[in-house]
């Protein structure tokens, strides 16, 4: 557990917003402002945050699938922020994605057996092989050898996010990034595929990193979580210490704000005023002071840094000491 | 409780497709009273939208009809009258909120109007007090500057914005009774909180009575006083809100509250519900939820059980609730962590 698969430092990726013919002044949307963390073997880093705060952008970042504007990303030792398409391929192997909406991310066209050994083709894997491995596949994930021959369209969510996480496993990689893997599925669903993530992780010794808005299923995977706001990492600590004292203020609206499905509890919520600003427009200072209720002279002005005040807790605000008390 | 405002008996809509008849919604019965929340939970497929619209009669344009029911709105029954009549309850006596407010917006017309449009129809108000009114309406649902809003169009708007808009115009004429259509899902957390903190303040001074649709069972705990349970097209189960919670009866119920994660308990496994919600044209014979119950028995596979109410105010469709009351207690017992 305590050597680590990746190693983020201060990666940014800004979109350029497409200005007027004479403009000179370049604008971008700062999707991913500098965030930095590591991710040990093994473990579940949770990220979540609302929308637009960045997180799929980490993750999309994070799997090469856009370059980042700056910043280093180190995989096991090696650094591979500025490697090529090529260079890249056979190390894309250790490292795969589950996508959020099971419609949209499965090919209408290729049958499910197509679908799954896709992969393995790409990383060169003989056709006897791959027979097998597909077959193989399909069981661990909890569907059946005779569903290979169907499209996508035959199957329910739940399922279609089964095939997704199958893909993902074919070429036994190391870390699966999970974009909001069970955000479009129903309760009853949604839970038997966190399961089957629970399982495969013991099984294959998987890292995840699992990108997600909603807490109580972050607090049911996750091992440690960092919470993001417009583009930047505001809070990052254990499960445990983030659930029980959460420091930055916005953390603790955001786990105030969740629906508790017991109707005989009731709660003093903290209740945010306003929307979230936009990316392209951040405010000054800190980010949140706009809708911080603590907000003073000092988080207008001044960027907190994002610091650990104590182990494993790491914070961005100036007066974490003072909240947290 | 006062005479329910809106009552709804056997209701059944039913869509013909190539594939045949679809019964979207088979038997669904319920009542909400004024300035009640009754909540209706279900998952994709269950038939909760389609009651919905089955109620503001919105079927128009599919291939949707009622096939039989009644839907009681103060003793007329809306399944009968003309759609002149239907106009004038539409969004009148009955509002509706739409889970995604950038499509049920229209964007090409800015928000003042879009207001104005119903207030002026059904109010009788002059332009100039259409637009006082809406104003005041905007003001009412926490908009900050709505004299500037009601010259901007919908894209200009945050999504909670927008939620805070189409709640300003679905209030707008005091309804007696407000639909809200999974409102909130779209949204993110903090913004949720914000919106349903608005929708029980405003209800609270009005006594609107407000049917809330959503697959959420914490929105249900916080905001409902009553829930409806739907499973397959039909209701499975009713009560008031504490009983469904502490003591579900259905199976499916019991179930979809084991299933949700909770903030603050930590289980190594999650307990789920085997299998997959069930397809409209592919439905089981029988109990729909038999081929998903642990408790299925052989009836459960040939007939389907009544919607009968077991203990007063508290209705389930269950054949463990019919033939053997005395297993209850040990089944709610075994479900219970």
């Amino acid at each position: 557990m305590s050597q680590n698969l990746l190693e983020v430092h201060n990666i940014k990726k800004y979109f350029p917003i497409k200005k007027k013919l004479f403009s000179k002044k370049k604008e971008f949307i700062k999707a991913v402002d500098g965030i930095s963390f590591t991710v040990k073997k093994g473990e579940t880093l949770s990220i979540v945050g609302e929308s637009g705060c960045g997180k799929s952008t980490t993750g999309r970042v994070l799997m090469k699938l856009l370059e980042a504007t700056e910043g280093k990303i180190v995989f096991e030792g090696n650094d591979i922020t500025g490697l090529s398409d090529d260079e890249i391929r056979p190390l894309r192997k250790e490292f795969q994605m589950v996508f959020q909406d099971p419609y949209a991310s499965l090919n209408p066209r290729l049958t499910v057996k197509e679908i799954i050994e896709e992969p393995l083709i790409v990383h060169n894997i003989d056709k006897a092989k791959r027979a097998d491995r597909v077959v193989e596949l399909l069981e661990v994930v909890g569907l059946n050898k005779y569903h290979a021959n169907r499209y996508p369209h035959e199957f329910s969510g739940g399922q279609r996010q089964r095939i997704g996480i199958a893909r993902a496993l074919a070429v036994n990689p190391k870390l699966i990034i999970a974009d909001e893997p069970v955000s479009a599925l129903d309760v009853s669903i949604q839970s038997q595929i966190l399961n089957l993530l629970k399982d495969l992780q013991e099984k294959y010794d998987l890292t995840y990193i699992f990108i997600a808005h909603d807490l109580s299923v972050v607090e049911h995977i996750s091992d440690r979580v960092a919470v993001m706001y417009l583009g930047r990492l505001v809070e990052l600590t254990t499960r445990d210490e983030l659930f029980a004292t959460p420091l930055h203020p916005y953390t603790k609206a955001l786990l105030s704000a969740v629906p508790v499905p017991d109707p005989t509890v009731k709660r003093n919520r903290i209740i945010l005023k306003g929307d979230i600003p936009s990316p392209a427009a951040p405010p000054s200072g800190c980010t949140f002071h706009t809708r911080c209720p603590f907000a003073q002279d000092r988080c207008r002005e001044q960027i907190p840094e994002f610091r650990e005040i104590e182990k494993e807790h790491f914070v961005a605000c100036h007066f974490a000491e003072e909240l947290g008390s | 409780m006062d005479q329910p405002v809106l009552k709804v008996n056997n209701l059944q809509t039913y869509f013909t497709s190539d594939a045949g008849v679809v019964k979207a919604v088979d038997g669904v019965s319920f009542e909400v009273s004024k300035g009640e929340t009754l909540g209706i939970v279900g998952e994709s497929g269950s038939g909760k939208s389609v009651t919905s619209l089955s109620i503001m009669r919105l079927l128009k344009d599919t291939p949707g009809r009622i096939a039989d029911g009644e839907i009681l709105y103060e003793g007329r029954d809306l399944v009968k009258i003309s759609e002149n009549d239907m106009r004038k309850i539409r969004g009148n006596d009955i509002a509706m909120i739409f889970q995604e407010p950038m499509t049920s917006l229209n964007p090409v017309f800015k928000i003042g109007r879009q207001l104005e449009e119903a207030i002026i129809l059904h109010l009788k108000f002059s332009k100039k007090e259409a637009r006082e009114r809406s104003i005041e309406m905007l003001t009412s649902v926490g908009i900050s500057r709505p004299e500037k809003i009601v010259h901007e169009f919908p894209h200009q708007l945050s999504g909670g914005m927008r939620q805070r808009v189409m709640i300003a115009m679905a209030m707008a004429c005091n309804p007696k009774v407000l639909i809200a259509d999974e409102p909130t899902t779209a949204l993110d957390v903090t913004i949720q909180a914000q919106i349903l903190d608005l929708m029980r303040n405003l209800t609270k001074t009005t006594d609107t009575a407000i049917l809330l649709i959503t697959h959420d069972l914490g929105v249900v705990a916080e905001m409902c006083d009553r829930v409806v349970v739907m499973y397959g097209g039909r209701a499975v189960e009713e009560s008031d809100v504490l009983s469904i919670f502490a003591n579900p009866k259905h199976p499916y119920t019991q179930g979809l509250l084991a299933s949700i994660p909770k903030i603050g308990e930590r289980l190594d496994r999650l307990q789920s519900i085997p299998g997959n919600v069930p397809i409209p044209s592919r439905m089981p014979e029988g109990c729909k939820f038999a081929p998903r119950c642990p408790h299925a028995m052989d009836i459960c596979w040939e007939k389907e059980p009544e919607y009968k109410e077991v203990i007063t105010n508290h209705s389930v469709r269950c054949w463990l609730h019919e033939e053997v009351p005395q297993d209850e207690s040990e089944l709610v017992g075994s479900t219970q962590h």
